[in-house]
């Protein structure tokens, strides 16, 4: 049983990683669209409209890709300052709770990522100046959220069936 | 029912006293005081505008303050307003609620409750003076939507997008030489701090506002409260252009008289030069909207008709 | 049951979740999601969680964060961190905490310039945490330091916090930004003081170095040249107005990338783990970004906000008490609330109060900005003190919390003089604007 969630959990985890290639790309992509601005404006005196938009949408991109890494690497911030205070059944109970809780509310935010996709799809919503549709965005928000989520859910088997530890 | 007002603008703004309270009072006595209004001022549901409509959509809040021009997208044919010469400032929002029913077709997702249009954008200046067409060559204008974007090059300048609440650094450190916005802003935004000189005199893009609401909020009312809300929504932007258009008056007069700052508006010749400029715009982005399928010029036709 | 009441269940919630260790950013999505669905049913609840999730990270000015990121670790795997830090040991190692003090001074001029506390403490945390610990410092010191020096970027202009509130009160911009200069020479001086102390009562916090011969100290200032260089085009850029943040950010990371490629400085190995970290650090700040705007919405609807500013207006506690109690209020807010998000709701009732009894309006402003730095260092809730814990590698929280405290301490003398002294807030604007 522990050994097949490890297993999965490896699995999971080699996935982030090749999600991460994708944030890498947005990132040095945008690092390179801001500086081409900088340098159209001044070199060629001709700044390109809509920079901002390319990045705002390239952010959405790059953290929801960069957010299930994360999540595995165990990089979020929590308070550890009731550790001790805790004991190890207290430790537990509360990192199944705390996985529980970002679960519950990862889906519900992907769920209504998935149905503002499909929306925006439909209405044709788009960026003002450069007019770049939205909808690939939320999409990649619910894909993101989704696979954060079962990062979570893993993590709340491996925890359960591993059981208290000091 | 309580209904949520939202909007970015600070709770000092005067959109509170001459829009909201007086839309608040005839809501709450049309329904003998079974609806109510809470106003959620200076983003406290949100920051920004961007996302204003996105927020009445998904039911964050029940009513919005917002500027169609920030999802452009979806209002390609009430931005028609926006261009030079298609409304007159003083005139623009009676004849647009005249022909709100035009729109329609624009405001499935929300509805529409005022739609009304701002004091005629200004070209504010940080260093130079704007006099002539030839000023206006190589400056760095930040410029508030696509259409004004495409204003402003033909006018020689070059547009730069930002928001609002950023023009002020981006004029004090000379990221940008000056910015195409309503003369409200000058106080607003203390843009009058780093403004030289405001010209005026050409026709110009002039924004709207409009108040929108989530339909299943007003779905969730009787037909009479309905009818209560929409009524007070067409009165609220009669209020709205009439409050921007008398604040716009006093502050640009009050920038006019400080020291060392100037208005400037164009002799008729110069304006004429500025309004060749734009005319082949104004055209080419309604035969575009025509092209998509938007009746933009029967539109425009009836705008300008009454 | 009054939203009034929600709000505190939600704030008890709150410290329920971080207690059991859930992180941050997730506790406060919770208390804002389920906050907003007692209050306002599951679809609204649901569109906040959807509409601020995406605007939070669609933001323009938020890239800074990644971008800065992004400098900071090329510059520790191209060695460049690691010459700026050599450097300034050859030149304030033989003080008292002075790499501490030093780090303080570059927050202060990096978040002077950039404006944003957050892209101030996970930058220079970035470059000078794994240094200062390499030479011997105390984590619970360098990382207080990095936090805290991070918040003076929201007091020496320019400054979003100064421009909101002088939104909010129709008071002026740039009066608002003189009168923060003074106060923020005076809390960076008093940072430097607290370090001075920390290293004083423990000599192990702070060591002192070896004093070396001028000749060679020049030596190794060289080799801190590449990314002083960078730094001065990038923030120097931002004052002369070539740029703006944004594009500064994006500039320096380009730059540090060609330079550490010129000098063979990056392997594709080492691109690598730069980029990783710098991923996954962005996505641990943007998601407490985003907790931050889905309870924001909640504590509004609460109207909590409201009830403390009636509350204390009720008191009649005459001018120097009612300040006292509006400044207890901030830092009660300000533990769980976002600094900005905290004067939208709250200027509006304090302002006509405290103009009423007679203070200064700019002055107030500068004492608000203050308390609101303080904000971001105070537990359970503090943006900086996350921020750097999250570049900090293994360092607890609790220390980071522990570090920060004489920094809090030395905000509240800072406080206590300007309030007993408000010529240091109006003394410059009132000279240069009369
Ligand atoms: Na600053
Ligand atoms: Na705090």
């Amino acid at each position: 049983m522990l050994r097949g969630l490890e297993r999965l959990s490896n699995g999971l985890e080699k996935a982030t990683i090749a999600l991460t290639v994708i944030g890498g790309l947005c990132l040095l992509g945008v690092v390179v669209v801001v500086t081409a601005g900088v340098v159209s404006r001044y070199v060629f005196g001709a700044p390109v409209l809509g920079v901002n938009e390319i990045v705002e949408l390239t952010a959405v991109a790059l953290v929801m890709s960069a957010l299930p890494y994360c999540t595995a690497r165990g990089d979020h911030v929590a308070v550890d300052v009731f550790d001790g205070m805790l004991g190890a059944w207290g430790r537990l109970l509360g990192d199944l709770l705390s996985r529980g809780i970002a679960v519950t509310i990862l889906a519900i935010l992907s769920y209504r990522a998935v149905l503002k996709a499909l929306d925006a799809l439909e209405w044709g919503d788009a960026t003002n100046m450069l007019q770049m549709p939205l909808w690939p965005y939320y999409a990649i928000l619910a894909v993101g959220t989704a696979l954060c989520a079962l990062v979570f859910a893993v993590q709340f088997l491996v925890l359960a069936a591993k059981g208290p530890r000091s | 029912k309580d209904l949520k007002l939202a909007d970015f603008q600070p709770p000092s703004h005067f959109v509170v006293g001459s829009v909201y309270e007086p839309f608040k009072k005839s809501v709450e006595t049309a329904t003998n005081g079974e609806v109510t209004v809470t106003f959620y001022m200076g983003g406290e549901l949100g920051p920004g505008p961007s996302e204003q409509y996105n927020r009445t959509v998904e039911g964050v809040t029940d009513i919005a303050f917002g500027l169609p021009g920030y999802t452009a997208a979806n209002f390609p044919k009430t931005l028609l307003t926006e261009l030079p010469g298609v409304i007159d400032a003083a005139t623009g929002t009676d004849h647009i609620l005249a022909h709100m029913d035009m729109l329609s077709d624009e405001y499935r997702r929300v509805a529409l409750l005022g739609l009304w249009n701002n004091a005629p954008n200004l070209l504010l200046s940080a260093s130079k003076p704007i006099r002539t067409l030839d000023d206006m060559k190589g400056m760095k204008i930040r410029v508030p939507s696509r259409n004004a974007g495409l204003v402003v090059a033909a006018w020689g300048a070059t547009p730069v997008s930002m928001p609002a609440p950023d023009i002020y650094n981006a004029m004090q450190t000379g990221v940008i030489d000056g910015a195409m916005i309503d003369a409200t802003a000058l106080k607003a935004f203390k843009l009058a701090e780093v403004t030289k000189s405001v010209t005026q005199g050409m026709k110009t893009t002039i924004s709207s506002f409009f108040l929108i609401m989530n339909r299943d909020s007003l779905a969730d009312l009787t037909d009479e409260q309905q009818k209560a809300v929409m009524e007070a929504g067409k009165q609220a932007a009669r209020n709205g252009h009439d409050a921007w258009e008398s604040t716009a008056k006093t502050v640009l007069a009050d920038f006019g008289s400080t020291d060392g700052k100037e208005v400037i508006t164009l002799p008729a010749e110069e304006a004429a030069k500025f309004d060749a400029a734009s005319a082949p715009v104004v055209e080419r982005v309604i035969s575009e909207a025509d092209s998509s399928g938007i009746k933009a010029s029967a539109f425009v036709k009836a705008l300008k008709s009454n | 049951m009054t939203p009034v009441t929600v709000g505190l269940i939600g704030i008890a919630c709150l410290f329920v979740l971080l207690i059991i260790r859930t992180p941050v950013a997730f506790a406060m999505l919770a208390v804002g999601f389920f906050g907003y669905w007692a209050l306002e049913g599951s679809r609204s609840a649901g569109g906040v969680l959807l509409t601020e999730s995406y605007s939070a990270v669609a933001s323009y000015n938020l890239i800074i964060v990644p971008m800065f990121v992004l400098l900071g670790n090329i510059s520790a795997v191209a060695g460049f961190s690691r010459g700026l830090y050599d450097a300034a040991f050859a030149w304030v190692g033989r003080f008292k905490g002075g790499l501490a003090s030093a780090s303080v001074l570059g927050c202060a001029v990096f978040a002077a310039v950039s404006g944003s506390s957050v892209a101030t403490a996970v930058t220079l945390g970035r470059v000078a945490l794994p240094e200062m610990r390499r030479l011997g410092y105390a984590p619970s010191l360098s990382t207080g330091a990095i936090a805290a020096g991070g918040t003076l970027g929201f007091l020496i202009p320019p400054s979003t916090g100064f421009v909101l509130y002088a939104i909010l009160t129709e008071e002026s911009i740039g009066r608002l930004f003189i009168a923060g200069i003074l106060p923020g020479l005076l809390l960076t001086g008093l940072f430097i003081a607290a370090i001075w102390i920390v290293a004083t009562l423990d000599p192990k916090a702070g060591p002192r170095g070896e004093p070396m011969a001028l000749g060679e100290r020049f030596r190794v200032l060289g080799e801190a040249a590449p990314l002083l260089a960078i730094i001065v085009i990038s923030i120097g850029g931002i004052y002369a107005g070539v740029f703006t943040p944004v594009e500064a950010s994006g500039v320096g990371a380009a730059l540090v990338i060609l330079l550490a490629l010129a000098r063979r400085r990056l392997t594709f190995s080492g691109l690598k783990e730069a980029v990783l970290n710098t991923l996954s650090t962005s996505a641990m700040l943007y998601m407490i970004v985003i907790g931050a705007n889905v309870l924001n919405p909640f504590f509004a609807i609460t109207r909590i906000p409201e009830a403390l500013g009636d509350g204390l207006v009720a008191l009649g506690l005459g001018a120097y008490g009612t300040l006292f109690v509006i400044i207890l209020a901030y830092l009660v807010l300000g533990m769980f609330m976002d600094g900005l998000s905290m004067l939208v709701v709250t200027i509006p009732i304090v302002f006509p109060v405290i103009v009423g009894l007679g203070f200064d309006p700019i002055w107030f402003g500068v004492v608000a900005v203050i308390v609101i730095e303080m904000g971001m260092i105070t537990p359970p809730v503090g943006l900086n003190v996350f921020v750097v814990r999250g570049v900090a590698g293994d360092v607890p929280l609790t220390t980071v919390f522990r570090g920060v405290l004489p920094f809090l301490v030395a905000m509240i003398v800072g406080l206590l003089l300007i309030i007993a002294i408000p010529g240091i807030a109006l003394v410059l604007p009132n000279s240069m604007f009369g």
